[in-house]
Formats: structure tokens, sequence, C-alpha cells
């Protein structure tokens, strides 16, 4: 409610001054926002800012220097490892030092004692971000900011701050600067899509967390099916959760007249990890793919062993290999990016393993197919994919929930100690803090999020069909969403924040 | 030029290169094949092609590969 008045608030505020100073009301407000959640932590957001800003002004002043072409390379090289090296030291001294430390006791049987370190929100998403602008300057993609100002709107604007998407600077600087007219539609739009993603945080995934809270928390106490249970409702309020949240975040940007990158394409329809991937966390996922896939991909020490493996494995696995290999890599960065824990790796090293399998036996599937005479344009094969894709991410959130590596894989062995149907009819479900009305409430917010999620796939523009309604219809389509936060609304005590806003 | 050809055809034979405009557009090269030639590129020409340079006008035909091969031996 808070940051409805203070969104409210800015946006007045935005849309009142001439517009050529909109950008600063943003860059205000965003101020404003972080100091709000610690004045102390703006030192950290400054920090990003200001080398980065440093860092690229400097590479851009290499370039149109008349060295000769060699020793350029090597300055603007060296300056983007001081640039990377100070950004991403400063992520690794605050989120992964008592890690070291804890693994580093245990392992040598010293006792250094851990830091006390409070992790700045949103430092991993602003942190990426602005490396991406970093190296993007490195590349040549574009020239360097000159206006630091305007570079710290890109690093701090509020809405994606805490929880992304992770942006572009060539896709949002020309937005932040340019002006922007009060548009009513385009408010109500915004307006909409954050309803709509506060019933998903709120109507779905609040609730269903009360149950993954009570099962991962506890995980001794519960197996078979209950776990089954808890892992599907931490699919639900997960992807409520985030999926929702970047549903108030581009809302949000759309009320000053700013378009986000999508972060989410109905992730659950996917037909394969690596389509997951590219619909789950997009942002990320082409934040890796740029950044970290294609540099060790292209690197010379990958060519060389794609050279390699092509000369033992032959054309068809060779060329496979170095892919396979990247993609591990990747994902075990993705994996460290989560938080800094075994079982984020774990995470990280199964989604990559899985996907690198998956290219390897790319042939043997084909084979298979014909052998088999499978048609893998049937609308049935479709969908078994997409259930298996389902399981097998289902089976990914053990490593993501589960309070330690060692927990996850005793939480899977758990599963299937006892497993027996009856559990979801004995009321041994409701033993777990929710009420039986929690769960219709469940079922139907899941059952409304589904049929929006089947239109979206099939090419339907729920808003534009919307807007097409008579004003009547659309209104109580909106009273229905807006009065269905207060009454079905999981209201938790202590409020409950946003998942991802803690990475 | 025609080490370009060259490199191609070794990479995926049985594909008319020279007057094929629609490498990517058309499926006929996937994403293995694209970081293979990207590195018998690198190799041939002694040059640096960066993520900026792996978008698909660049890759649909042979003559677009030269030419950005050319660029990077300029840059």
């Amino acid at each position: 409610m808070e940051f409805l008045l203070f969104v409210l608030a800015a946006a007045f505020v935005y849309y009142i001054v001439p517009a050529r100073y909109q950008w600063i009301v943003l860059l205000v407000f965003s101020y404003i926002f972080y100091a709000a959640a610690g004045v102390k932590l703006l030192f950290f957001l400054l920090f990003t800012t200001l080398t980065t800003y440093g860092t690229a002004r400097w590479i851009d002043a290499v370039n149109s220097t008349d060295e000769d072409r060699k020793s350029k390379k090597i300055r603007k090289r060296r300056i983007l490892i001081a640039g990377l090296l100070l950004n991403f030291g400063m992520l690794a001294l605050l989120k992964y030092s008592n890690f070291t430390i804890t693994n580093f006791n245990a392992l040598f049987h010293k006792n250094f004692a851990l830091l006390n370190l409070a992790l700045p929100l949103g430092i991993s998403f602003y942190t990426f971000q602005s490396m991406g602008y970093l190296i993007d300057v490195y590349w040549g993609r574009f020239r360097a900011e000159k206006n630091p100002f305007r570079f710290a709107l890109f690093v701090s604007f509020f809405p994606q701050l805490l929880q992304g998407p992770i942006g572009r600077f060539d896709k949002l600087a020309h937005q932040f600067f340019e002006e922007h007219s009060f548009d009513l539609i385009r408010v109500e739009h915004g307006l909409q899509r954050m309803m709509w993603g506060y019933f998903q945080k709120l109507v779905l995934a609040d609730r269903a967390g009360v149950i993954v809270t009570e099962v991962f928390g506890n995980y001794s106490d519960y197996h078979g099916m209950t776990i089954v249970a808890a892992v599907l409702m931490y699919s639900i309020q997960l992807y409520g959760d985030f999926s929702g949240g970047m549903d108030v975040v581009l809302g949000v940007a759309e009320i000053f007249g700013i378009t986000l990158d999508e972060n989410f394409r109905q992730p659950y329809f996917s037909i394969s990890i690596t389509d997951f991937w590219h619909r789950w966390h997009i942002t990320l996922g082409t934040w890796m793919k740029d950044y970290i896939f294609y540099p060790i991909s292209l690197s010379h020490w990958m060519n060389r062993f794609g050279k390699i493996t092509k000369k033992k494995f032959g054309k068809q696995t060779g060329r496979v290999i170095p892919v396979a290999l990247a993609n591990i890599i990747v994902f075990l960065v993705v994996g460290i990016w989560h938080g800094a824990a075994w079982k984020y790796l774990m995470y990280g090293f199964y989604n990559g393993a899985l996907i690198a399998l998956a290219n390897l036996l790319a042939p043997v599937n084909r084979r298979a197919f014909e052998v088999f005479h499978i048609d893998d344009k049937s609308r049935a094969w479709h969908v078994f994919r997409i259930l298996r894709t389902f399981l097998l991410v289902n089976i990914s959130w053990y490593f993501d929930i589960a309070v330690s590596l060692g927990a996850s894989f005793a939480m899977m062995r758990a599963t299937f100690r006892d497993f027996t149907f009856r559990t979801l009819t004995d009321g041994s479900l409701l033993n777990l803090g929710l009420a039986g009305k929690d769960f219709i409430i469940l079922a139907f917010g899941c059952a409304v999020l589904f049929i929006v999620s089947v239109l979206r796939e099939n090419g339907v523009n729920i808003r534009e069909s919307l807007d097409r309604k008579p004003l009547a219809v659309r209104w109580c389509a909106y009273f229905a969403l807006v009065l269905s936060l207060p009454v079905f609304g999981y209201i938790l005590l202590g409020g409950g924040g946003f998942i991802y806003a803690q990475f | 030029m025609d080490k370009v050809l060259e490199i191609l055809e070794e990479i995926k034979s049985g594909v008319d290169f020279e007057n094929e405009k629609g490498l990517i557009d058309n499926d006929i090269l996937d994403s293995f094949d694209i970081l293979s030639i990207v590195g018998e590129l690198e190799d041939t020409f002694d040059i640096e092609v960066t993520p900026v340079d792996i978008v698909p006008s660049n890759f649909n035909s042979a003559e677009s590969l030269w030419a950005m091969v050319q660029r990077l031996m300029e840059a």
C-alpha cells in the first residue's frame, strides 16, 4: 500500500514538471526509494554507479586516442577487467565471503569469525545490469553515457532496482530521457498490470508459501505425497511471487511510459529445459548468454578445445561438446548468482547438465523417433514434453528451496517413503497451515492463471481484447481483480517480501 | 571470399553457400554451426569476433560473413 502511494506520488510529480526534467524526477524518487531501505546501502549503489561510469568513460577515451589498434585493445581490456573486478569483487565480498569462510573453517578445522555484512537490496540485479553496460561499451555496442546523473538513473530506476528485469542500456536510455506526456490508456494499462501482479502475489504465492515454509522448514517431519504437494506449492509460490512481482514492476514502469523487458513467457508450458530458460527469468538468461556463454564459446581456448573434440569424437559430437561444457559453466554461474550455498551450485549444475545432455543426445533421440515411429509434431508428444519438463523443473526446486543441499537429498529420498495418494484425501494436507477454503481459493486462482496463460500462449492479447470490451465489462473485470486482493489475498503477518529481492 | 566458402563447406557440406541468402532465416545453420564457423574464421583471418557480431544479418550468406570478416580485419 505504501508502495502504491509512493508510485502515485512519483507519477504525479513526473507529469506536472516540465517534460525535459522528468528523468530527474525518476532519479530523485529512485534514490528516495533506495534510501528508505537503509541510507548506508546507498554507498554500495553509488560505488557501482561511479566505478562503472568511470571505467566506461575511460574505455571511450582510449577509443578516441590515436594509438595503434593493438595497444588500444590491451589498455581497454585492462580497464574492463578493473571495472569488473571492482564490482564483482564487491558483490563477492558481500555475498560470498561468509560462504567461503564457513567452508574454509569446515575443511581445515579453523574457526575464523563470520563477517557481519548486510546484503544491499537488489545488488545482484544492479551489478549485473551495470556490468552488462560496461562490457557493451568495451565491445563497442554503444558509446559510454557522458552525464553521470543520467547513468545513475539507469542503475537505480526504482521499479526494477530490487528484482529486475535486468535491463540493457541501449533499450532503456532513450526511453528514460525522452519526454513523456500523460496518457490515460497507458496509465490504466500500468495499473491493470500491477493489480494482476498483486493478484498472483497475494492470492496465490503467499498462500501457497505457507505450506512450502512448513514442509521445507521441518522437512524431517514429512514424507511421500506431502513433500510432492509442497514442491508443487513451491511451483505456484515461486511463479506467483516472481512473475507477479514482474507484472507489478512492468506495470509501474508503464505508468511512467517506460517499457521494460519481459521476464516471463508462460514458463510452465516449456517443452525442454532449454526452452524453460528462454521463458523463465528471461533477462537473466539473455544476460548469461551474451556475457558468459558467448565469451566462453568464442574464446581461443574453447576454440582449441573444440578442434580436439572434433578430432576425437567426430564432427557431430565434437562440435557439441564445447557448447555442452559452456552451458554447464553458465549454469554454475546462474547457481552462484542465486546465492552462496552448495544447494544453489547444485541447482545450477543440474540445469546445465540436463541441457548439455539434451544437446549430446539429440542424434540418439532422432534415431529413437525413427525406430519407434514417434511423430514429434503430434499434440500428444508436445503435451508429454511439457509434462516431462515440468517434472524436471520440480525436481530442481528441491535444490532451490530446501534449507541445504543435504536436506534436498534427504527430501528426495523421503518423497519415496510411504508414498500414497491417500495423503491427498485423508485430510493430512489440512494440517500444514492452510484451511480447506484456502485450498479452494488456490485452486480457483490457479485456474484463472492457467486460462490466462493458455490464452497468452495461443497469442491472444488479453489487454487489447479487454480494451475492446464495453466500459462496463472492463470495469467489472478490474473491480473483480481489485476486490479479490483484500478478499482473497493471503495477508501474511509481518508482511511478505518478494523472494527475488533477496538475491 | 573463397576461404569463407571453404570453411562453410567444411562445416556443413551439401549447401549452395554461394547463392543461399538465408542461412539463418531458413534454419540451414544451427547455433553449433555458427560457433564452429566463428572459431574457424578467427583462426584463419586472425580476427576477434565478439558477441555483438553474432546477429543473423552477419550469418545469412557467405557474402555477409565475408563483409563481417573484412570489417573486423580493419577494426
